[in-house]
């Protein structure tokens, strides 16, 4: 597996020997982009912070990996720490970053004593001065979100802020700090060391009614048939879960599993985080279990996520008990939009995808049922 | 900067303790120069982090869509009837508290729980009844 490839500090003293701005092309030549769903670039990142001069500036590490249905980051920081520390710290020393933080979600905690293992013989074998620290959540999806995280790191409740100003502008202690998710911080040394590194190999965290769920590298493009091959569904499927986040789309033949695809089907690939769904499941019922969640999840700021997905809930749970009127099936896809449309953060505005998705699709199963 | 990241301190009090106390929150506000507000506004946010005193033993069960889609509820149901008591309760005998949780990252080896910390995959009735009577003898962890 590409991610898999170590880079023995190499990577770290390539770039000592180059200029940023040379370090940079290459990741700009590469086009890695951010993996933890958002897809930025991540050497047009790095530069906005590059040339600020300021007393302090941070590098956070998001290991925060809570969407449902993705498990990469667990398998890099259980399998490839090592690379991810170098990631961490090629970044902090390109942006004269003294401090970085590893924000490890509470789930994880298994992981942290090897993790704090590896990062002291790193930082002893690369002779760096950067102090990384490990932190770890205690059980809150929003923390995912880049301005949740730096409060929750500086001791605040993790509600989002409005962005600008971004954490490139005002993050850390008001100092400039850069929010990268696990898999972007691997990619970083291996997409500078090694000139055979593909960006468009993505890590498919596949899970769901399969034979042989697991984490897979696939081209972006992939069909997918391929999938299907390896992955060997145990009954007739109807439909694939991309996450909490990025609804519910119909299985069809022939179908490329492309953002672009992905996007005009009003889905949203993400994180690559996908669950498969047989002909015996109800739609209705991973809804349930979705909606349930952000009705947890939500952190209250917003009244439509907070009031709306609690809202939402007792709705589909009508219609789950066939006591529900046409009228409130109207009202739930009202409802969703409304939320999308006037939530802050990214959580309340993709909170409803699921269900909008699932009306579209599957509309049946919410009209007959 | 300076200070030690609240989270940690209090993360550290939730696993030696099984919860955090209310002289504790005291205590961390007092050292850490932190209103006890903004301490209980976090604690209270955060679904590992609690202020009643817990069951010896921790089991969360994940009630993602990949866990359900792989039988996680006949596991609810169960741990329901064996342990005799309801999601986000603790037994009698205070040995185990049970929950439900936000998905813990197995998707691949589900159904699965997250017990004391440790993750637990690919979970039958069978192999959590076994689980269960084996903490049931097994030393205290906690306080």
């Amino acid at each position: 597996m590409q991610i898999l490839r170590e880079t023995n500090l190499e990577a770290l003293n390539l770039v000592k020997k180059m200029k940023p701005s040379q370090v940079l092309k290459i990741l700009e030549t590469k086009t890695l982009t951010g993996r933890g769903g958002g897809e930025f670039p991540t050497a047009k990142k790095i530069k906005t912070i590059l040339n600020k001069k300021t007393k302090n500036k941070y590098v956070v590490c998001n290991a925060d990996e809570g969407e449902p249905g993705t498990f990469k980051d667990k398998f890099i920081l259980k399998n490839n720490p090592r690379t991810l520390i170098e990631g961490i710290l090629i970044v902090s020393y390109l942006i004269k970053a003294k401090s970085a933080f590893i924000y490890l979600r509470k789930e994880y905690d298994y992981l942290r004593k090897d993790l704090e293992k590896q990062i002291q013989d790193i930082l002893k074998k690369s002779e760096s001065d950067i102090n990384i620290t490990i932190i770890t959540g205690a059980g809150s999806y929003i923390c995912g979100e880049e301005t949740a995280i730096l409060k929750s790191i500086m001791g605040y409740r993790p509600n989002p802020s409005y962005k600008p100003p971004y954490p490139s502008e005002k993050g850390l202690w008001d100092c400039p700090t850069i929010v990268n998710n696990v898999e972007t911080l691997t990619c970083i040394p291996q997409a500078i060391l090694y000139g055979d590194w593909d960006p468009e190999i993505r890590l498919f965290s596949i899970s769901g009614e399969v034979k042989h769920p697991g984490l897979y590298e696939f081209q972006k493009a992939v069909k997918l048939n391929t999938i299907l091959d390896i992955v060997k569904p145990e009954l007739k499927l109807k439909a694939i879960c991309f996450g909490s986040s990025g609804g519910i789309l119909k299985i069809k033949d022939n179908l490329k599993l492309d953002e672009k695809t992905i996007k005009e089907k009003k889905c949203n690939i993400g994180t690559y985080g996908i669950i498969f769904i047989s002909n015996k499941t109800k739609i209705l019922d991973i809804n349930l279990s979705l909606a349930k969640f952000y009705t947890f999840e939500s952190c209250g700021k917003c009244t439509p996520c907070r009031e709306g997905t609690l809202r939402l809930l007792n709705l589909l749970k009508k219609i789950r008990n066939r006591k529900a009127t046409q009228g409130e099936i109207k009202e739930i896809k009202e409802l969703s939009e409304h939320i999308q449309k006037t939530s802050l953060c990214g959580l309340g505005q993709s909170c409803t995808n699921h269900i909008l998705t699932a009306l579209e699709n599957f509309k049946e199963e919410y009209y007959n049922d | 900067m300076d200070n030690k990241i609240l989270l940690n301190i209090l993360n550290e009090i939730q696993d030696k303790e099984g919860y955090i106390s209310e002289k504790n929150l005291k205590k961390i506000s007092k050292e850490n120069q932190i209103p006890i507000s903004r301490i209980y506004s976090i604690i209270s946010f955060h679904s590992f982090l609690k202020l009643r005193k817990q069951g010896r033993n921790i089991i969360e069960l994940c009630g993602s869509p990949s866990c359900i889609l792989n039988k996680s509820r006949e596991l609810e149901l169960f741990l329901q009837n064996y342990l005799k008591i309801k999601i986000g309760q603790t037994t009698k005998d205070k040995k185990f508290s049970v929950y439900k949780t936000s998905c813990i990252g197995c998707c691949d080896e589900a159904p699965a729980a997250l017990i004391n910390g440790i993750p637990y995959t690919k979970l039958s009735e069978k192999r959590l009844k076994k689980i269960i009577e084996n903490l049931k003898n097994a030393n205290p962890k906690r306080n």
